[in-house]
Formats: C-alpha cells, structure tokens, sequence
C-alpha cells in the first residue's frame, strides 16, 4: 500500500523531466489562483481589505481617521462593507471563503463570534494592545467607547426636572414623566443595579436576582422598551416620551440639527467597540496591521475629534483637543461605568431569554 | 379554439417557474428544515425546547391573537372600502385605489414616526380630545396592542380589499336589480346576494393576511408595547444574536406548520361553504 502511494506521488506534477504539458498546467494554476483569490497575488503596492462598518457619520469618520491614511501609509487600500451582521460572517467563516478582513462591531456581537471560534488569535507581534486602557480578549481589541445615559429634552425639562442618574430615573415620583429604556437586558441590568444603590467598582459580576427586582420597581413606569437606537432620540423630539436611555453618539448630532435634546454626563455606561479578525481570511497579515493602525494614539485621537466615541488608547487622551475632551466622559471618574461584554458573553442569551420572558409577563 | 395545450408545451412553460421555485423557494427551506434537525449530528432539542419553552408558547398564542386580531379589523374596513370602490366609476376609482395602495409602498419606518404624530401622546388626536374635553380625556393608542393592530391593518389593507373588490365587481347587477324588483331592502341585498357572492374574495383576502400576519415582526415591535412580542421577533433573536440556528429553524418550521393548519381549515371552510351552495 505504501509504496503504490509514493509511486503515485512520484508520477505526479514533481516529475524531475518538465515536459510541456506540466508548464501548461502551472500555467494554468497560476492563471486559476489568480481568478480566486485576485487580492491575493496582486502586488503590494495595490492590495486591499474590506472592513465592515455602520455607515453614516460613523463611515466617514472610520474613512477620516483609519482608512485613507491607512492606504497612503502601507498601500493597502481599504473597502468599507455597511449592513454587515454577524450571521453573514459565521456563514464566511463557516465555509472558509472569508471576504470581510476586519469586524467592527460592538461587544454582544463580537462575544458571541469570540464563543463560535470566528475570530483568529490577535498577533501580538503586529498589534501591541500594551497602552490600552481596557484590556479584552485574545481574538478582539477594543478601539475606543461610546457612552449612554438619560436623554431629556431641557426645553420641558430644564435642570433639576430631569433625572441626571439612575436612581433619580427609579424616582417616578421626585421625576414624572413618560420613560423608555432599550427592549434588551445588558445596560438595563447595570442601570438597575447603580439605581439600586450598587458601587459602579463592585458593579462586576452582576447581581442579576437584586438587579431584576430593581427592575420590577420601575417596570410600570417605562411606556416603550424601545426596539431600535434612532428611536431612544426621535421619540424625545415627537413629545412621545420625556426619559430615555440613549446615546451620546445619538444625542449630539441631533441636537446639531436643532433637536431640543441633551443627555447627562453625571452617570454613563460606557460600551467599547471592537475589531475582530476573521478565520480563514484571505489578508490576515494586512488585516492585524490595519487593526494595530486604529489602536495608535494619533488614530485614534483624529477619529474621535471626528465623532463622540471617547479612545480606548491611554496616550490618546492627551491628544485630544479640550472640546473633544469636554464632551466625553471622564473614565477616571467611577462613574462612568465601563460595560463588561466578556462578563455579558457568558451571560447575556441566558439573561436576554429571561428579560423577555419578564416583559411578556 | 383550442384551449388544452400538449403536455411537453405546459412542461416547457413551466420549467422556468419550477426551476426559480426550486432554487429560491424550496431549497432554502429544506435548509431551514435540516437545520432544524442537524447541529453537528442529528439531534432534536431544537424542537424539545419549543415544546417545553412557556416563553415559546406565550409568543405563539400571542403571534395567533394579533393576527387574527389584525386579519379581523382588516376585514371590516377592508369590505367597506372595496364596497365603496365597486360603486365608482372606472375613472373615480383610478385616484382610490392609488390610496388604498399607498401604505403598501411606505417604509415602516417612516409610517411609524407618522403614527407617532398622529396617534401618540402629543398626537394629533389626543391634541384634539385634549381640547374638545378640556384635557380630561386621553387615550393611549401607541406601544399597545391599539398601536400594533392599527399599524398591521394599515399594512394588511391592500390584501383584503383588492381581492374583495375583484369579487364585487364580478357579481351579476341584475341580480340586485331582480331582487329590488322583488322588494327586497338594502340589508336583505346585502346578507342575501352581495355577501354569498363576494366569500370567495373574503377568504382570499383574510388568507393572505393571516398569513402575511403571523409573520409579521417589525411593525409589532416598533409600534407594540412589551407585551406584543410575535414569533418572528424570536427567530430573529436566535438566528443574530444568540446565533443559536437550530432553534430559531425549529421554530420557523413550527410556525411554518402551524400557518399551514390554518390554511388548510380555512380552505375546508371555504370548500364546506361551496358545498352548501
């Protein structure tokens, strides 16, 4: 049996004698590579990944900051893919033909990919995550945070009507009005543990039985557990609600477009944002490299003057310009309270299968 | 005139529309159905935890309830408009019909944010009854079931009444007019000659939009309060967020059977009904 296997080997292309025919099949293999995977073999100078984005003010930011001098720099131009969602990329994965390079997504998604095996290892050879203030895990980074906290409108609510923490949120009697919170438990379960009077330090692992509880307390008074984040900011500006739990990165572009809205700094609950690199990807080399480009101080600083994320470089903050810094959450301060997704990535389909059971009832 | 074509002809005209149905119709749901079976070896707990999950259960008799719900308010402002436009003339009806179907071509989004304005809390209804009472009336008809149903028959509207019209405008006018004749009032004509006539229209309007309902998912979710979940909402939760597919198929698939019961009662229905005739 062996010895008919190396005989077949030996008969094979690695024939010493290059006869025509075995040129004309290189040829052809040459020819094939360069129809399957054609950003593959192209020269450096013209190489080119995709990384997956959400698109808007977010896009052009990500263009700004990370991909045009990203491309200028290493010569790899970079395609951004919007609408990306993680089921796509488990289907890529999943079938090795991979054509998205980076993930950018937030900590419940690239959690759960982390718990599927999607992402390859981070190499620490090309990325060095030492100066970065959230330390994640092996197979993501986080890039920098966005916050959320109470939005009002301080035209029919100005200062001293409008809950500035959670506990004054839990306070339906000190603070009446129409309250809406997100239709999932991650954020809320921390809302209701700081209402509930927990230390932001001790916040983690979450007491979710005393979380829950709080949670029943304040369950009659939220009119809509609202579906989509564009919401959390139009229901305010339609007098639908008065309270919401919503987003900087909501908040501020609204009110740049004469929206009546703001939301206070006092208590924020910070999420970081994450890159992820898939397996079985074609540029994994050009993909770490990209990644180690968005953690750079000077990177990181351009985008966040670009948008309302604050960095999650420790050297960046010191870029920033003082308006940058004024409008983002001090994360010396206790409370601004930093999300654990890997924390939420052991717990979250359990405690979302329970949330929605505790809504329906 | 020769109406029966040659067997190889229907084969011929046919093929296209089996091949896309195959392609784009049946062999995703074959996946979807072994999916349902399969996560690395055969293995049934996608279907186990549908018949034991009490979450499971509310969702669907509640998915059951709006739909029928839905299918129900549609009917009755379906019939009336389709009344209505059956007794247009062709040219009147033309700009109508362009209305009924209007909702159809609106984004759910932007209906929502409208529905908002008119329905909500600082809506344009509640304005008015706010000052017809004085600010003692005020009703709540957004993030409710009220919210929900108003927002899928705005939805569903289409499906009822062009169906219904087409049935009304076959109808025979001379049997109204023999029955006029005869001395039968408005009500009689209607319980006894245009209502018979147009059931066909009924069922096929109130089949589409059960069917088109029970699917439903972003309407309830937007316009709904957190009692209104619909089954649809919680395969999407398996399918992107847990990314737990085995489940999230053999709950499609339950869904899946369940509609095809539905549909299958209400075609016996309908072939009862004819029977009777």
């Amino acid at each position: 049996m062996k010895s008919n296997d190396k005989r077949s080997v030996r008969t094979g292309d690695t024939t010493h004698n290059p006869s025509r025919r075995s040129l004309l099949k290189a040829a052809g293999v040459i020819a094939g590579t360069g129809m399957i995977g054609f950003p593959a073999i192209v020269t450096a100078q013209s190489k080119s990944i995709t990384v997956t984005c959400w698109g808007g003010a977010y896009e052009a930011a990500i263009r700004k900051a990370f991909a045009e001098p990203f491309a200028k720099e290493t010569g790899i131009a970079v395609t951004l893919v919007n609408n990306a969602d993680l089921p796509r990329m488990k289907v890529q994965v999943e079938s090795k033909n991979v054509s998205w390079d980076v993930f950018d997504s937030i900590g419940p998604q690239i959690m759960a990919g982390a718990e599927q095996g999607l992402w390859e290892t981070i190499d620490t050879s090309i990325v060095d995550t030492s100066g970065l203030i959230q330390q994640t895990g092996a197979d993501h980074v986080g890039t920098y945070s966005y916050a959320g906290g109470l939005g009002y409108d301080p035209a029919r609510h100005p200062d001293g009507k409008h809950p500035t923490t959670y506990a004054e949120f839990w306070d339906v009697e000190k603070f009446p009005g129409r309250r809406g919170l997100r239709s999932r438990i991650s954020e809320n379960l921390e809302m209701a543990l700081l209402a509930d009077g927990v230390d932001p330090k001790d916040l983690y692992p979450l007491d979710v039985e005393r979380g829950f509880k709080a949670l029943d307390r304040i369950k009659p008074a939220i009119r809509k557990w609202i579906e989509t984040t564009p919401e959390t900011v139009t229901l305010i500006g339609s007098k639908e609600l008065d309270f919401t739990y919503t987003y900087l990165s909501r908040v501020l572009p609204a009110r740049e477009n004469g929206m009546s809205i703001a939301m206070s700094m006092k208590q924020t609950l910070n999420s970081l944002e994450y890159l992820a690199v898939p397996k079985h990807g074609k540029n994994t080399e050009a993909a770490m490299k990209y990644v180690a480009f968005c953690l750079r101080p000077d990177r990181q600083a351009a985008f966040c003057e670009e948008v309302p994320f604050a960095p999650n470089s420790a050297a960046a903050l010191d870029l920033l310009s003082p308006e940058v810094k004024a409008r983002i959450p001090d994360m010396n301060d206790p409370n601004a309270v930093v999300i654990n997704d890997a924390w939420w990535g052991k717990n979250y389909d359990s405690l979302q299968r329970r949330f929605t059971e505790w809504m329906l009832t | 005139m020769m109406h029966t074509l040659n067997t190889r002809t229907v084969v011929v005209l046919l093929t296209p529309l089996l091949v896309l149905l195959l392609a784009f119709f049946l062999w995703p749901l074959g996946l979807v159905g072994w999916t349902s079976i399969y996560d690395n070896g055969l293995t049934f707990s996608g279907y186990e935890r549908v018949a034991s999950s009490t979450l499971i259960h509310r969702v669907m008799g509640n998915t059951l309830e709006v739909s029928v719900l839905a299918t129900i308010t549609s009917l009755v402002l379906g019939y009336a408009i389709a009344m209505h436009l059956a007794r247009m003339s062709p040219r009147r009806r033309g700009p109508y019909l362009v209305m009924v179907m209007l909702p159809f071509w609106t984004s759910i989004l932007v209906k929502s944010f409208a529905f908002t304005i008119v329905l909500g809390n600082a809506g344009v209804v509640n304005q008015f009854l706010d000052w017809l009472s004085g600010g003692a009336w005020h009703v709540e008809m957004m993030f409710n079931r009220v919210g929900v149903i108003v927002g899928m028959t705005n939805y569903l509207l289409p499906f009822m009444v062009l169906p219904i019209l087409a049935s009304l405008q076959n109808q025979n006018r001379n049997l109204h007019f023999a029955a006029e004749i005869m001395g039968a009032g408005p009500v009689r004509i209607f319980t006894k000659i245009t209502l018979p006539l147009s059931l066909p229209g009924v069922f096929a309007g109130c089949l589409m939009c059960l069917t088109l309902s029970l699917g439903m998912y972003i309407t309830p979710a937007l316009l709904g309060g957190r009692q209104d979940m619909m089954l649809a909402n919680l395969i999407d939760f398996y399918t992107r967020q847990t990314l737990d597919w085995t489940l999230a198929s053999a709950i499609a698939i339950v869904l899946l059977v369940f509609s095809g019961l539905l549909i299958l009662m209400m075609l016996r229905a309908q072939n009862n009904q004819e029977a009777v005739r």
